[in-house]
């Protein structure tokens, strides 16, 4: 194009015109673009937020920690000789290691044959386990004598249909030891009941007899904040700066 | 992004905080502190003082209970406390505080059992002062009714597994004007059936 110097002025006063209305519609798209992002990143947090259902943990999407976690508690083996729920032995090592939740909330009940007040919650307990499989890890901690491993301790579980959830029996010299790794809070009374959450914060504790309306909200509060907390993460690691690198020539 | 990391920490926290208040433990009396008298029934319905049950250099209050096997597994031990305390002036008392156990079979089960007194703590009201929380649980006042230890007998509930004598140790460290070492501790019993639960 060529510009005479007569018309020059308006060459660059439309020239101007020119770049500045590119300048603008580079910053409408970017603008645009920018929208688009954020409207689909609110839409995916609100749509998880209403519609992923509770049974739908989305830490089960996380394949990799689930099946970790999988491997670490698994349902009840049998007592392949008596066919009765397999109970195992275990010692203040043992229980720490138990207490470290593996990608899901944790429930823990501590219990004894002999103390009435645990008789009497496990069925509760029992159907708690049934429904929230999957979501929540439920194991229990017999404080029965030793002698008990392979009598009244399966037994019982037997009869309260507790074979799903693995069973363990504390033996240790030193119960205050054991009682202090467990909470700070428990006076040694049992039942005892303490849950979780997947980080391994304390959430709930109960000395006595938990009540089942109480716990199961404390459980649904749970999984409901692991959903958000994960949610919230999601879309900020998708919307994360992407750096690209050239690739290095072989 | 910051910003909203922080946002979904605070609204974690926040969840998990009130939630943790869930959390209840009974504190009761401190160590150190001093128990005011108080009044209870014994198992024959007299009104007793804690004053004139306790010896000339303190009490030692267990809290018991009928059904507890936890406390039929230490009833050996609390008997032999007794004996061997009451030469030295420390009184064993019995309380029972649990809400589900019947005068007569908290009558019974201490005749049978124990010759020390057997107080009846009707609406878990010295229980809920002290802080005692399961069975067997005892509380060490020495002559000035200050508490001095509180918690677990010894560190097993099996009598041949017992490593540490915690009540003993506490009570012969005071005893002999020594500083004692171990003021608390907790192991395995039975809860105590309150009223309001």
């Amino acid at each position: 194009m060529i510009v005479s110097p007569q018309n020059y002025g308006n060459f660059l006063a439309t020239n101007k015109h020119e770049r500045t209305r590119k300048r603008t519609k580079k910053l409408f798209v970017s603008f645009r673009v920018c929208s688009w992002l954020n409207l689909l990143r609110v839409s995916v947090v609100s749509f998880c937020l209403v519609f992923v259902p509770a049974e739908n943990s989305f830490a089960q999407t996380r394949k990799g920690k689930t099946k970790a976690a999988a491997k670490k508690i698994k349902a009840a083996p049998k007592n392949v000789a008596s066919n009765l729920p397999k109970v195992t032995q275990i010692d203040a090592t043992g229980l720490q290691n138990l207490l470290k939740p593996n990608g899901k909330p944790l429930l823990i009940n501590f219990w004894a044959t002999w103390c009435d007040p645990c008789r009497e919650e496990f069925p509760d307990l029992v159907k708690i386990g049934a429904d929230y499989k999957d979501r929540i890890d439920l194991i229990t901690v017999s404080l029965d004598e030793l002698s008990e491993i392979n009598g009244d301790v399966p037994k019982f579980l037997a009869a309260m249909k507790a074979d799903k959830m693995p069973a363990y029996l504390l033996k240790t010299p030193n119960e205050e030891e054991a009682i202090a790794a467990v909470s700070k809070d428990w006076q040694g009374g049992l039942p005892f009941t303490i849950l979780y959450n997947a980080n391994g914060d304390t959430i709930y504790i109960k000395q006595g007899k938990f009540k089942t309306d109480f716990l199961r909200a404390e459980i649904e509060k749970t999984l409901a904040n692991q959903i958000r907390f994960q949610i919230f993460q999601l879309p900020m690691s998708i919307c994360r700066p992407v750096t690209l690198t050239r690739k290095k020539s072989l | 992004m910051k910003k909203l990391s922080f946002l979904a920490a605070a609204i974690f926290a926040v969840a998990a905080f009130i939630s943790f208040n869930n959390v209840s433990a009974k504190e009761g009396l401190a160590i150190g502190a001093t128990m005011e008298n108080f009044k209870l029934t014994d198992t024959s319905g007299t009104e007793k003082s804690f004053n004139d049950l306790k010896g000339k250099n303190g009490a030692i209050l267990v809290f018991l209970s009928v059904q507890c096997p936890v406390v039929k597994g230490y009833n050996e031990r609390i008997v032999k406390l007794a004996e061997d305390y009451a030469a030295k002036g420390i009184n064993v008392i019995g309380i029972n505080s649990n809400s589900t156990e019947t005068m007569e079979k908290v009558k019974a089960h201490a005749a049978e059992n124990y010759k020390f007194p057997v107080l009846i703590d009707k609406g878990n009201v010295i229980a809920d002062r002290l802080g005692a929380n399961v069975t067997p649980e005892t509380f060490y006042l020495n002559a000035k009714n200050v508490l001095v230890y509180r918690g677990a007998i010894d560190n097993n509930k099996s009598s041949d597994s017992v490593t540490n004598k915690f009540l003993r140790d506490a009570a012969d460290a005071d005893l002999s004007g020594k500083t004692v070492a171990k003021t608390s501790a907790v192991a395995f019993g039975c809860s105590i059936k309150r009223v309001t639960e």
